[in-house]
This record gives C-alpha cells, sequence and structure tokens, in this order.
C-alpha cells in the first residue's frame, strides 16, 4: 500500500500533537540549563548541565528512583494482571455480568483526589474503619500509612483501586472484537480453554497489553495526586516518588533544577518504554512470521 | 466452551471479593455525603443512620456548582470529540501506511506523554497566554486533547491492525474510497476500542486539576478544581466533598451505561462472512 495517501490520515493528529506538546518540552529543556530561581528573577545563570550534575550526585533523587520503581512495578503488575483476569472472567457470555461491567467501573469516576482523601480516612489508624473491623477480627491496628513499608504497599492497594477498572476496560474491549470463530474453531477441533487462551487470546492481545502496560506504567512512574494526599512523601523518604520531589523543588520556586528533574524523568520513562516494547513485540513478529 | 451453571456459579464467587474491594470506598462516599460530621467518625462505623442533605445544600449554595458543572460538560465533550477524530485518522493512518521512520514517529508521540505534568505547566501557560486563550474552553480543550491523543492514538492502532484487510479492499472495490471505508466499514467492526478511547478521554479531563487550576480563571474552572477547595490540608470537609464527588460522578455513569451497549462482540462475524 502506498504511503501517500497515509499522509492526509496522519497530519492532522501528529502536527496537533508535536504543535501543542513538542514546544513545552523543548522549553523545559532550555529551562533546565538554567540556574533560575522564581525569588530571583534579575539574575538568571547560565549553567548548562549543572543542574544534572547536581542530581547525579544527590542521594535523595537515587532514593526517589527506587521508591519509583518500586511502586510503578508494584501497580503496573497488580494492576494488568487483575484487569486480564477480570477481562477474560466478563468475556463470557454470562447474563449477569453485563450490568456489573458499569459497577466495576466506578472508581474511574471519583476524581483522583477524593478518592485519596476518602482512602486516608479508610486507612486512619484509629478513627478509619478499616482498622476498626480488622481489629474486631483481632488482627490489630496496622499503621497503614505511618510504617515506611506498609505505606508503599497502601499507595500502590489505592493506585490499583483506581486503575484495575481502566485495565479490565481496555482489554476487555480487546477481547471483545477478536473474531469469534477463530475459539469456535478451536473448540471444534477440541482445543482446552488454556490452549485457546495460550494460543489465540495472547498472541493476538499482545499488542493491546502492551499498550495498556506502557500507559499504566507511564502514569504510575508520573503518580503524583494519590500519593500527595495519602503520605506527602512521608514517613520520612519511604513514599517519595520523584514526581514527590520534583513538586517540592517547584515549591521552593528552583525552576532550573524542577526542569531538570522533569527530564530526568522523562527520559527514565523512554528507556523504560523502549526496553518493554523490544522485549514484547520481538517475539510476537517472531511468531507472526513464521 | 459451554457455559455451564457451575461456572457461573464460580464466575459469581469469584467477582463478590473483587466488587466488595470496588465498591466499599464508593459506599464510603456516597454514604459521607448524607452524614454529619459527627456520625462520619461514629464508633462502630454507622451502616443505618438518618440522612441529611446538608451537605448538598451547602455545595449547591455556596458554589455555582452548576456553572462549573456545565464547564467541565463542555470541556469534556469537546476533549472526547477533538481526540477521538485525530485519534481516529492518525491511529488508521499509523495502522495502514508504513514509511520510513514510522515506527520512530510513532514512539515520539508516545514520548509527549512521558514528562511530568508539573514541568509543562509554566511552558503551556506561557503558550495559551500567547494565543489569547487563559480561561477560555478552548484552551483547556486543546490541553486535554494532547493529554489524551497518545494514548487514543496508540489504543485505536491496535484495533485498526485487527480489521482484515479483505474486508476494506472489498468496500474500497465496491467503490468507496479510503476515507468512507474507514467511517462506514472499518469503525463499526472496531467500536468497542472507540468506546474505550472515548471514556478515557472524557475521564481525562474531566478528573484534571492541575492544569485546570492554571489555565481557567472565573470563566472555564472545572469541577476538580473546586472540589479540591473542599479538601484543604487541616480540616477536609469531609461530608461536602463527598456530595460534590456523587454529584460528579453521576455524568460519568450515564455516559457510561450510554456507551456500553457497543462493547459487545460479534460485528466482525458477519463482516468476514459477508
Amino acid at each position: 500500500m502506498g504511503t501517500r495517501g497515509g499522509r492526509g490520515f496522519l497530519l492532522p493528529g501528529l502536527l496537533f500533537l508535536f504543535a501543542i506538546d513538542l514546544v513545552p518540552l523543548v522549553y523545559s529543556a532550555w529551562l533546565s540549563l538554567y540556574d533560575w530561581w522564581l525569588l530571583r528573577p534579575r539574575s538568571i545563570p547560565f549553567v548548562g548541565l549543572g543542574n544534572y550534575a547536581r542530581l547525579a550526585t544527590d542521594p535523595e533523587l537515587q532514593r526517589a528512583v527506587v521508591v519509583t520503581g518500586l511502586f510503578t512495578a508494584g501497580s503496573v503488575t497488580v494492576e494488568f494482571l487483575a484487569g486480564l483476569g477480570l477481562a477474560l472472567l466478563f468475556s463470557q457470555p454470562f447474563r449477569f455480568l453485563r450490568p456489573l461491567r458499569v459497577v466495576l467501573l466506578l472508581p474511574l469516576f471519583v476524581v483522583p483526589v477524593v478518592g485519596a482523601t476518602m482512602w486516608r480516612m479508610i486507612f486512619h489508624p484509629d478513627a478509619g474503619p478499616l482498622n476498626y473491623y480488622l481489629s474486631l477480627a483481632g488482627l490489630g491496628r496496622p499503621a497503614w500509612l505511618s510504617d515506611p513499608t506498609l505505606a508503599l504497599v497502601s499507595i500502590t492497594l489505592v493506585d490499583a483501586w483506581r486503575t484495575i477498572p481502566f485495565m479490565f476496560l481496555v482489554m476487555y474491549a480487546g477481547i471483545e472484537v477478536l473474531p469469534a470463530e477463530l475459539f469456535e474453531a478451536a473448540s471444534v477441533d477440541g482445543a482446552s480453554r488454556w490452549q485457546a487462551f495460550r494460543h489465540i487470546t495472547v498472541p493476538l492481545l499482545t499488542y493491546i497489553m502492551l499498550v495498556a502496560v506502557l500507559i499504566r506504567g507511564m502514569d504510575a512512574f508520573r503518580e503524583l495526586d494519590i500519593i500527595y494526599v495519602l503520605t506527602g512523601g512521608g514517613p520520612g523518604t519511604a513514599t517519595q516518588v520523584i514526581q514527590m520531589l520534583s513538586y517540592r523543588v517547584f515549591g521552593l520556586g528552583h525552576m532550573g533544577l524542577a526542569n531538570a528533574l522533569g527530564m530526568i524523568t522523562l527520559a527514565l520513562v523512554a528507556l523504560l518504554c523502549y526496553f518493554l516494547m523490544r522485549a514484547i513485540l520481538r517475539p510476537q513478529t517472531r511468531g507472526s512470521a513464521a | 466452551m459451554k457455559p455451564t451453571p457451575l461456572r457461573a456459579w464460580l464466575t459469581g464467587l469469584a467477582l463478590v471479593p473483587i466488587l466488595l474491594w470496588t465498591l466499599f470506598p464508593i459506599y464510603w462516599i456516597a454514604t459521607a455525603s448524607f452524614k454529619t460530621e459527627r456520625a462520619l467518625y461514629a464508633k462502630p462505623p454507622q451502616w443505618l443512620f438518618s440522612p441529611i442533605l446538608d451537605n448538598y445544600q451547602h455545595v449547591l449554595t455556596n458554589i455555582p456548582f452548576l456553572q462549573y458543572l456545565t464547564n467541565s460538560l463542555v470541556v469534556a465533550i469537546g476533549t472526547t470529540i477533538g481526540s477521538l477524530i485525530l485519534g481516529i485518522l492518525a491511529g488508521y493512518g499509523f495502522a495502514r501506511f508504513r514509511f520510513p521512520g514510522s515506527d520512530a514517529v510513532r514512539f515520539l508521540v508516545l514520548v509527549t506523554r512521558m514528562a511530568p505534568r508539573i514541568v509543562l505547566v509554566v511552558p503551556y501557560f506561557l503558550m495559551m497566554q500567547k494565543l489569547g486563550l487563559l480561561d477560555t474552553y478552548t484552551g483547556l480543550v486543546i490541553a486535554y486533547v494532547s493529554f489524551a491523543l497518545p494514548f487514543t492514538i496508540w489504543l485505536l492502532v491496535g484495533f485498526f491492525m485487527d480489521v482484515p484487510i479483505e474486508i476494506e479492499e472489498a468496500a474500497m472495490i465496491d467503490g468507496c474510497n479510503r476515507f468512507v471505508t474507514l467511517v462506514r466499514v472499518v469503525l463499526p467492526i472496531v467500536a468497542p476500542g472507540l468506546v474505550v478511547a472515548a471514556i478515557f478521554a472524557f475521564l481525562v479531563s474531566w478528573n484534571e486539576f492541575l492544569f485546570a487550576l492554571i489555565l481557567s480563571g472565573v470563566n472555564a474552572k472545572t469541577l476538580p478544581v473546586v472540589i479540591a477547595g473542599l479538601t484543604t490540608d487541616l480540616a477536609p470537609l469531609y461530608g461536602e466533598m463527598s456530595a460534590a464527588a456523587v454529584m460528579v460522578m453521576l455524568p460519568n455513569i450515564v455516559m457510561t451505561i450510554a456507551l456500553q451497549r457497543f462493547l459487545v462482540r460479534g460485528l466482525t462475524l458477519g463482516a468476514v462472512k459477508g
């Protein structure tokens, strides 16, 4: 198929996107080369890669990268598995599942800040309903948000609560458009449910799954709202992700450094996405060529 | 793979814990909106209580809630339409036309979504100021379409690639041009993907806070900004916040119920055989 006709389809979206998004990105990259403080508008010295050099040896950033990695890997894994499981459950032909689809999507509709504020109340060690019932069951009163390890688990849980519906929806729609004949043919040929899943659903759904994981991974890596409301990055720096750190730097008015942090985030996310795509798409193309 | 009653029961059983986990916070928000501050903290937690409407009354009288609701709706619908149109065209373009560097360009589309929002706020503000679009619906729609578009494009590429090319060729032999083929033949097949893209774009706009705060003033302010005002750090007004959150959820639920009948399989079946 020719490449000529493609231009008319691609150009409007690409021009829009690059005009609106790349300009601010380039501007931000340029700002990151200056030692710009909001409170010192008269002297904005050019420092080259000075901000980056400073960040490269910053132990707080290293710690934040680890926390961000843990949070991203944990939440995306949980959300992907739960979303896929739900999508498979809901792709069965049972009447009672239809109304439940909307019910399952409800957390998506709660304004993130409100959802997180409510969870903070649910998690409250003394006044919260969760610990009330746990202590009735003799399970004690865990400090959900003030124990360093548990705090990371808690923010992951809240993120999962909000995003499993999204993962479910994407993969469910992906399964729904798979040609039904394939499954009928497989079933006629005596394939088990597992075989049908392994050899029909997974290969055909790979790309959609990749998109879901990429988009979720990118958003989890840059998550701020939930963490800000639930723990504010604490206790100590236990849940201080990179975004929390740049929010604080931003709040101090150190714009040059904040923009450098932004560029570092972008580079890390881009690397992550690149390797993830290579890892997932390679075997698939090999399979379809065979 | 016959659906047996046993499997129906097992499916239902597997869903119980998930539904509990999903719904408890929603239940908590919904009931909090009808509770007094004291009832909210009562121990044991009150499952039965006498509901009050004060929270709703406060929200509706203290804030021009309906005006902000209109703003949110206009911006969200604009964002949905804009990102669907641009996303369908570009997604189809990527799925059906290969050109040198097309993979790199597609990756670049994703890169626009990788930078932290907080860093982009200042450049966006300056840009909208230059264009005279601060505190307008158009300014917010432009910003949100640019947030939603990378996902829309990437998602729809996947759905378009799964459409058998033979169907399109048949339509074009019958005299449809590419665009008509896309609209009349391909889009109905990928309807579930369009639903997901639409819900996603709507929610990006509906829930976004930071840019709404910075790019809008008195005229175009959307609901999350208003609600955030109720979640002050020192003493969140849980009741009023919940009442606002419930009212903010309702349009989403209506939209999803309206859209979900397109989330069905079976359209490809007739297409391939016919």
